[in-house]
């Protein structure tokens, strides 16, 4: 795994990054709330706040961009996109999975999707793992603690 | 004698077998993953969270706070045998520890550090029992104002304590605020932030985030720095300490104690945070600083002391104020909250057993993990054995049912993987993701105190200056702010946790 390393120039790639996140989301809530009542300090309507913590938002952003651009080179660490992808698209598929299938149809679905995110995985394991998981998931879940999740798609 | 009064009524409740079973069950828990690498307490709370829902409000929360103190017993247990660990407050325990250990000095290391924590864990627990009350009575003066300033200055001071950069730290917290504001809003009726999706009505739940930021995110980087973890255990000696060790241990535990359960209080303090100050404490008030680095006990026994103090004592704001100091805290209040509970001055009042029944437990639990620990050792270290890829497909499913069951609806469950990916991309960008938690929690309380306080004055904001308390606070706010931009400053902070790099 390559650390973050230093080489020349300028540039802190972590905090540009910290800036595009922070001004974008700020942005978005903006937007989400344009068309929400100001009001007054004295009788707030409900933008009086969300808008100022926004703006705040994007200015800190924007400071911690400025900065970054002068400080010493440092790039963001390579980033591993199997363990990223594979997880999400577990969970969420998960998630359809569960509404229209079931626990029993997600849990697996989860566990197997889940574990190709780890190189290492053995298919032995992951099926025993996938099979007792499932079951002890039904039992206290579903049958112990009442979650409202069908077991069964019928 | 109504402080013996209700001392007692605490341990009626903290010895019910209910309440024990679940005290225990947490300890258990809290070891278990404080051994186990790549699981951290803030992680299991979360998952654990929505479970609580269904258990009775006590015997939920003295398991959630079972898992928090067990894991700093747990993870200094790794941390000396192995060189590994298990959490971040035992980090330099590690440094020490270890060197005992390669010095045929485990067990004293391992004596040493159960020792000192359970006797740190005693004090910290009567600091509460008494500091719990006078606090309280002091916080039912509070009002709008008083509020707000408390609420920045412990927004801030969290920043300013914790490590990483503190400006990002507060962009993190106002991006916790804006999503504490996503629902409706109390004040008008009016849905604001919800991008008209009648999900968010309610506004997001504390679980959703806090399992997307730190549940999936955390698996994700755990799966992305793939390390090949050799795991050697050394054969274990004697367990007793030496006479020499003891004589050289106590006056470390004490020390360790009174920084951890000092650190504890403050605001973003806690468990991590006690620790490397004990640590360098202990280097400076020794006679032979070389020592340290090659087994001193000292700085096993100061900063584990320190740790568990620490633990314990950030409990304080989070029960009198209802103010949390760091992102467990946080965890925690939500625990209440979901059990209808706002923790605060009042609960004190209108519900002592659950204030007393949590601190007894407190003092039961760290009893029970000295048990855990010291002649059960052996198991645990077999544990490490255990290879992640068999651990995470469980952690995978426990998340994503405990986030479907807080509505049972895979909305929620959809929107955690959204954030476990902004998750991710906020530790690309070197954000830790604990002020944002703070933030979220403490959001709508703000905004309520903030309005209320306005709304008294007419809009004068002159009315968080004209109180005496509310003054003080923000110009300790203030000075703060005037401080982290002193180069000198700025400078021992870094100091103050590079031994962590190390």
């Amino acid at each position: 795994m390559a650390g973050p390393r230093k080489a020349g120039g300028t540039g802190d790639r972590p905090d540009l990054l910290t800036a595009a996140l922070f001004v974008g989301l700020g942005a978005v809530g903006l937007w989400a709330g344009r068309d929400l009542t100001m009001g007054t300090a004295a009788a707030m309507g409900p933008g009086y706040l969300p808008r100022i913590v926004c703006w705040l938002l994007i200015l800190v952003g924007l400071t911690v961009g400025g900065m970054g651009l002068f400080r010493a080179r440092e790039d963001i660490t390579i980033p591993n996109l199997r363990p990223l992808a594979v997880i999400l698209l577990s969970v969420v598929g998960f998630a359809f999975t569960a509404e229209y299938f079931g626990f029993v149809a997600a849990s697996v679905w989860l566990l197997l999707i889940g574990s190709l995110a780890d190189r290492e995985s053995r298919w032995r394991e992951v099926i025993l793992l996938t099979a007792g998981l499932t079951a002890f998931g039904a039992l206290v879940f579903i049958v112990g603690l009442g979650v409202q999740l069908p077991i069964w798609p019928f | 004698m109504e402080f013996l009064d209700l001392l007692m009524l605490g341990f009626g409740e903290a010895l019910n077998p209910t309440n024990l079973a679940f005290c225990l069950l947490g300890a258990l828990l809290g070891t278990l993953i404080g051994v186990l690498p790549g699981i951290g307490p803030t992680a299991t709370i979360a998952v654990l969270l929505p479970i609580t829902f269904y258990l009775p409000p006590l015997a939920g929360i003295i398991m959630l706070s079972g898992i928090y103190y067990g894991a700093q017993y747990g993870g200094s247990t790794t941390a000396i045998l192995v060189n590994l660990p298990g959490e971040a407050s035992s980090v330099v325990t590690a440094i020490d520890g270890y060197k005992m250990a390669q010095n045929g000095k485990a067990g004293s290391a391992l004596a040493v550090a159960a020792l000192g924590s359970f006797f740190a864990g005693t004090v910290a627990t009567f600091g509460i029992a008494i500091a719990g009350p006078t606090l309280s009575s002091f916080a039912l003066s509070f009002g709008p104002a008083e509020y707000v300033a408390l609420m920045l200055f412990g927004l801030l001071a969290a920043t300013v304590l914790a490590r990483g950069s503190v400006l990002k730290a507060i962009g993190m917290i106002l991006f916790g605020l804006a999503l504490g504001m996503v629902g409706i809003d109390a004040a008008s009726g009016e849905e604001r932030l919800t991008f008209s999706a009648i999900e968010l009505f309610d506004g997001i739940d504390f679980v959703v985030i806090a399992i997307g930021v730190f549940g999936f995110t955390e698996i994700i980087e755990n799966l992305e720095n793939v390390e090949a973890r050799g795991v050697l255990v050394r054969k274990l000696s004697r367990l007793w300490p030496t006479r020499e060790d003891f004589r050289k241990a106590w006056p470390a535990v004490l020390r360790g104690t009174g920084v951890g359960t000092f650190l504890g209080i403050l605001p973003g303090g806690g468990a991590t945070l006690a620790a490397f100050c004990a640590y360098s404490l202990e280097k400076k008030v020794a006679k032979d600083p070389r020592e340290f680095g090659n087994g001193a006990v000292q700085g096993v026994a100061g900063p584990e002391a320190a740790n568990n103090a620490g633990a314990q004592s950030s409990f304080i704001p989070l029960l009198t104020l209802g103010i949390p100091s760091n992102n467990m805290m946080a965890m925690m209040l939500s625990a209440f909250i979901i059990h209808g509970i706002t923790p605060g001055p009042t609960v004190l009042q209108t519900q002592p057993q659950i204030f007393w029944g949590l601190v007894a437990s407190m003092w039961v639990g760290n009893l029970m993990l000295v048990v855990i620990n010291l002649p059960l050792i052996g198991v645990w270290v077999k544990l490490l054995t255990v290879p992640y890829r068999l651990l995470y497909p469980a952690i995978l499913l426990f998340c994503c049912v405990g986030v479907y069951s807080i509505n049972n609806r895979i909305f929620d469950v959809v929107l955690a993987a959204g954030f476990g990916l902004l998750g991710y991309l906020f530790r690309k960008a070197k954000c830790e993701p604990g002020p944002l938690l703070l933030g979220f929690v403490l959001g709508p309380l703000l905004e309520t105190n903030i309005r209320r306080a306005l709304v008294i004055s007419q809009g004068s904001p002159s009315v968080f200056v004209e109180r005496p308390i509310s003054l003080v606070l923000l110009i300790a706010t203030a000075a703060m702010l005037v401080l982290m931009v002193l180069p000198s400053f700025r400078k021992t902070r870094e100091e103050a946790f590079q031994e962590e790099e190390a």
